[in-house]
């Protein structure tokens, strides 16, 4: 009697309100379950009332009571079924079948605690690897920049392509004529990273400063909290005397003072009045500084002259919300061009290629680490697949055994979706508690990550494990949950049908389906564990090849550490050279001491500026455009210090800093760039960029190796020229000796002489020359030592997978094997047997892993270092490897199958 | 008892607002008002009230609360809330037409078919 008429008449209108009020309803129903014992209560009451009043009536109307009563009830209906049909219009069935799933799927893990176990530990290694590893891809490559839309936020600087200098940063000039005169910037700032002596004498500090120029903080959008920011006037060395405080330094060397603003500090012997303090928020990029100074400078500093005179400076800018980076950029070409047209260097910027370059802040700061990560990331992926794999196969063999239970189940009445549910209910349930795991696990693997150095990355000392972390983790489990179950719950179905027709299918072509899936997701586990392997035996390929390159010179047994001294008291390249003197005297009388010597800057120090240098006679052939090389300058013994070793001449010697004669010692790349074929002894050459008189020439009285300045998988054959320390006086130094001892105990002596003969004097990033080349090659160490441990995690799985699906195939066969016993084959033979069909599938693994292998050494090649994609013994080392574990893991299952005793088997059925 | 009919699917849930519409009623109320003004024409099984009681509320169709019942007993009762009542006007509107429609039709003499 259902009539269209009527249905047409509910249909739509019950369907647009459901969409309008889904949240309301989702409220009521989520009341309903907290207020679940009072809902409960109250329909009780309500169908007792209906009964008794009904009841009531009908004793109104002659009936004994007791009939009254058992009629009522017999009218009222199945109490019970009444009570689900009012708990289903509320919506709470479902959530009642899913509390008795939950209870359900907690019972069956507990009664297999072996087998929850290695889930739980599967997951939690895997999701944890994952969440570690997103922590630091989040807070390096996702997490935006700690300002006001920080995508605006875009770097300028200067580039010399074709003089091997990609990036100079910007000058002071640069700075000045800019300024105001880019049309798509509303704020563009300049900034110095660098180090001061904070403090009166005896208690000095080494503290990391950035000076900035006035509209740095107004530029970014974050600036002091308390005080100030600096003015414009303060942008002269007559008037800086002032300075910005971060709230670490505030708080910890000045007790939170709440006065601080108007407070004098010592820095680098000036007093210096603190205007303003910034919150504790204030980040910028990865700069450890603590204290914030003007970038002061003089007039003639800002002549156009100097246009290109690097400063060390960066400059960063802000895009106007309408402007767009294309736009500013060709603002900035035309910029330059107008200001070069009539400028001296015009045709010489030209040969080399100079532009200024637009970029945005963040992508640039941490472009060199984003194919690191994101691999990273990608092998963790790859280990977390191959732990889903394996809890998808050990779930698999846990579900034949109960095809049974299932197919009972579905008899009584369960529906296919109520079963799957239960599956379902059963993964995730498991993924959670993993994911619970996990989280611990990544919050270690964050401080493991710490250890590997992603603290001295862009931005990694900010690693974040917080909620973010946590949604990942949630969303993680669900999906790991669904993907884990959705497999499990379709072969249980299959199986549980088939199960319902047959009464017994022992051979069935259900469990032979099931049997070929268990397969293929073994040789999928085998193949990405191949990869994963295969990619970390590249990475450490890669990296032995990195360390077998000679630096240059002998890093073992070689002390050095970092000093800057302070303009105010060395005004003079003569006080800072006595100076220098006197510290390296008092160090060669030191025990343990054999050489030592000062040099500006040491190989692998992360300081890769270069400097112009001309040589007499060298006309600029075509297409040739002038080179940027590292220039040093030398005091002391530094080049036996350092152990650089000569090729012709000599070395520099300390008389050379006192003698007038211009000289200087050039590198093995120099001397064949410019004189090849040819003796570089007694040529000369001049500093900077243009040919001066002779009397400012100096001769080349040796030529040393080739030091590896910028790394050591750097091959840019830049050159390099040494000068003797008074002929190219800095103030930042470093101070190198070589010791009979081993070089760490040498730290303190270096501190103490320096301290004995400056007070004031700090010695800072007191490393050896072994640790310095160690941590240069930290972004190939950490990711090699990362997939090493994925891969170490991956392939115990693999064999947990073979010793698991090998175990199943055993005990299913117990019965043939048995038979097989009884009419005469050996114990080796079915050991063979099993082994056997193991080599197959890892065969097939092996093979497949070939071929991804292949195209992950491909991707990977950005990363690698004189590694080829398909790299022979990295991939048999990796099948070897993993042949062996997989076979050691069949040993115990095979052995099992060889010990069936014929009689046992063929009494038990 | 005069003669009874099953009521139509769908119908319930209009001849409960109608109940509840002309006051607040317990949920044995509802039943003995619908057969009261359907002249006792209409059987409702008791079962199938409350499910139909806990839909409506659910879709805020009705509103309830706890009162007094005459006998000072604690009963549930349930009014029309503000939706309720439009729905109620769409219902019986909709179903006056599909009435009439089919009383036209089943009036329809031979030659017209």
């Amino acid at each position: 009697m259902e009539s269209p008429g009527l249905r047409d008449r509910h249909g739509p209108r019950r369907r647009s309100r459901r969409g309008l009020s889904v949240l309301k309803r989702l409220r009521s129903r989520l009341a309903a379950l907290a207020r679940r014992r009072r809902f409960e209560e109250d329909l009780a009451e309500e169908v007792s009332f209906h009964m008794e009043e009904h009841a009531r009536e009908l004793v109104r109307s002659g009936m004994s009571a007791h009939e009254a009563a058992r009629r009522a009830r017999l009218e009222f209906g199945g109490v019970d079924n009444v009570k689900d049909d009012c708990r289903e219009a509320r919506g709470l069935r479902l959530f009642d079948e899913i509390g008795q799933d939950l209870r359900h799927a907690l019972r069956v893990l507990r009664r297999t605690p072996g087998f929850t176990a290695t889930g739980l530990a599967t997951l939690a290694l895997c999701l944890g690897a994952n969440l570690a590893i997103f922590a630091l891809v989040d807070s390096v490559l996702l997490r935006p920049l700690p300002f006001p839309a920080p995508d605006r936020l875009v770097r300028v600087f200067n580039s010399y392509p074709k003089a091997g200098v990609a990036d100079d940063g910007c000058s002071v000039t640069n700075y000045y004529e800019r300024r105001g005169e880019i049309a798509g910037f509303t704020g563009l700032a300049a900034y110095r990273h660098g180090a001061a002596i904070v403090g009166e004498a005896g208690t000095t500090d080494r503290v990391e400063v950035t000076r900035v120029t006035a509209e740095f903080f107004s530029t970014l959008g974050a600036g002091p909290v308390r005080g100030r920011a600096f003015t414009e006037e303060e942008m002269t060395h007559q008037t800086d005397g002032v300075a910005v405080l971060t709230h670490g330094y505030w708080r910890e060397q000045l007790g939170g003072d709440p006065n601080v603003v108007g407070r004098t500090l010592k820095v680098d012997g000036l007093e210096r009045r603190v205007v303003g303090v910034l919150p504790p928020e204030f980040r910028f990029l990865s700069s450890r500084s603590r204290i914030y100074l003007p970038w002061a400078s003089n007039v003639e500093d800002r002549e156009p002259r100097r246009r290109h005179w690097g400063s060390s400076s960066q400059m960063i800018a802000r895009l106007r919300p309408s402007a767009s980076l294309a736009q500013a950029q060709s603002q900035l070409d035309a910029h330059n061009a107008a200001r070069e047209a009539d400028a001296a260097e015009a045709r010489m910027m030209a040969e080399v290629g100079f532009r200024t370059l637009v970029v945005p802040l963040h992508a640039d700061h941490v472009a060199a680490l984003r194919s690191t990560l994101l691999l990273v990331q990608g092998g963790a992926l790859l280990l977390l697949l191959i732990g889903a794999v394996n809890l998808v196969n050990l779930f698999l063999i846990r579900a034949s055994s109960r095809a049974k239970e299932l197919a009972v189940r579905q008899a009584i009445g369960a529906s296919r979706w109520r079963l799957a549910r239960a599956v379902l209910v059963e993964t995730l349930l498991l993924t959670s508690g993993g994911a619970l795991l996990g989280l611990a696990v990544g919050a270690g693997g964050t401080r493991l990550l710490a250890v590997l150095g992603a603290d001295r990355l862009p931005l990694g000392s900010q690693i974040a494990f917080d909620a973010r972390a946590g949604l990942v983790a949630v969303c993680g489990a669900i999906v790991l949950g669904i993907a884990i179950g959705a497999p499990i719950a379709w072969q249980s179905l299959r199986t549980a049908a088939l199960h319902a027709l047959h009464s017994e299918s022992r051979s069935s072509t259900a469990s032979r389906a099931a049997q070929r899936t268990r397969h293929g997701f073994l040789v999928a586990q085998v193949a990405v564990a191949f990869v994963l392997l295969s990619g970390a035996g590249l990475l450490g390929q890669s990296l032995r090849q990195a360390m077998a390159v000679s630096p240059g010179f002998r890093p073992e047994s070689v002390m050095s550490g970092h000093l800057f001294l302070p303009w105010k008291s060395y005004p003079q390249a003569a006080a800072r050279l006595a100076f220098m003197e006197r510290v390296l005297e008092a160090l060669r009388r030191r025990p343990g001491v054999l050489t030592a010597g000062m040099v500006t800057n040491v190989p692998l120090s992360g300081d890769t500026n270069k400097s112009a240098a001309r040589v007499k006679g060298h006309t600029l052939r075509r297409e040739e455009s002038p080179h940027g090389i590292y220039s040093y300058s030398v005091a002391g013994d530094a080049f036996e210090t350092l152990g650089v070793s000569l090729i012709e001449g000599r070395f520099l010697a300390a008389d050379d800093s006192r003698r007038p004669e211009r000289v200087c010692v050039v590198d093995e790349d120099f001397a064949r760039y410019y004189w090849p074929g040819r003796s570089a002894l007694g040529q000369r050459l001049f500093q900077g960029g243009q040919v001066r008189s002779d009397a400012e020439a100096f001769t080349v009285v040796g030529v040393v190796a080739a030091v590896k300045q910028a790394g050591l998988t750097d091959d840019a054959r830049q050159g390099a020229v040494y000068y003797p320390y008074r002929h190219w006086s800095g103030n930042s130094l470093f101070l190198v000796a070589r010791t009979s001892q081993p070089p760490d105990r040498l730290g303190k002596t270096l501190q103490d002489v320096v301290r004995q003969v400056d007070p004031e004097l700090p010695l800072s990033d007191l490393r050896s020359m072994e640790t310095r080349v160690a941590d240069s090659l930290l972004a190939r160490r950490s990711p090699a030592v990362l997939a090493g441990l994925f891969s170490a995690v991956a392939v115990q799985l693999t064999a947990v997978g073979i010793y698991g699906v090998l175990s199943y195939a055993v005990a299913q066969r117990r019965r043939e094997i048995g038979l097989r016993m009884a009419l005469g084959a050996r114990p080796q033979q079915v050991r063979a047997q099993f082994v056997w069909l193991a080599l197959r599938l890892l065969a097939a693994g092996i093979a497949l892993g070939l071929g991804g292998a292949w195209l992950t050494g491909r991707a990977m090649q950005v990363v690698l270092f004189e590694v080829p994609p398909l790299h022979l013994p990295t991939l048999a080392g990796t099948a070897v490897t993993i042949m062996l574990v997989s076979l050691f893991a069949c040993l115990l299952p095979a052995h099992r199958a060889a010990q069936v005793s014929p009689m046992e088997t063929l009494a038990t059925d | 008892m005069g003669k009874t009919a099953d009521i139509l699917p769908g119908t319930l849930d209009m001849l409960i607002l109608k109940a509840v519409s002309l006051q607040p009623l317990h949920g044995y109320g509802i039943l003995l008002r619908i057969q009261q003004i359907s002249g006792g024409a209409l059987h409702i099984p008791q079962g199938s009230l409350y499910p139909a009681l806990y839909r409506l509320d659910d879709q805020r169709l009705i509103g309830a609360q706890w009162g007094q019942s005459e006998n000072n007993r604690r009963a549930k009762y349930y009014t029309l809330t503000a939706a309720g009542r439009r729905r109620l006007k769409q219902e019986t509107a909709g179903w006056n037409r599909l009435a009439s429609a089919i009383a036209t039709a089943l009036a329809a003499a031979p030659d017209e078919a």
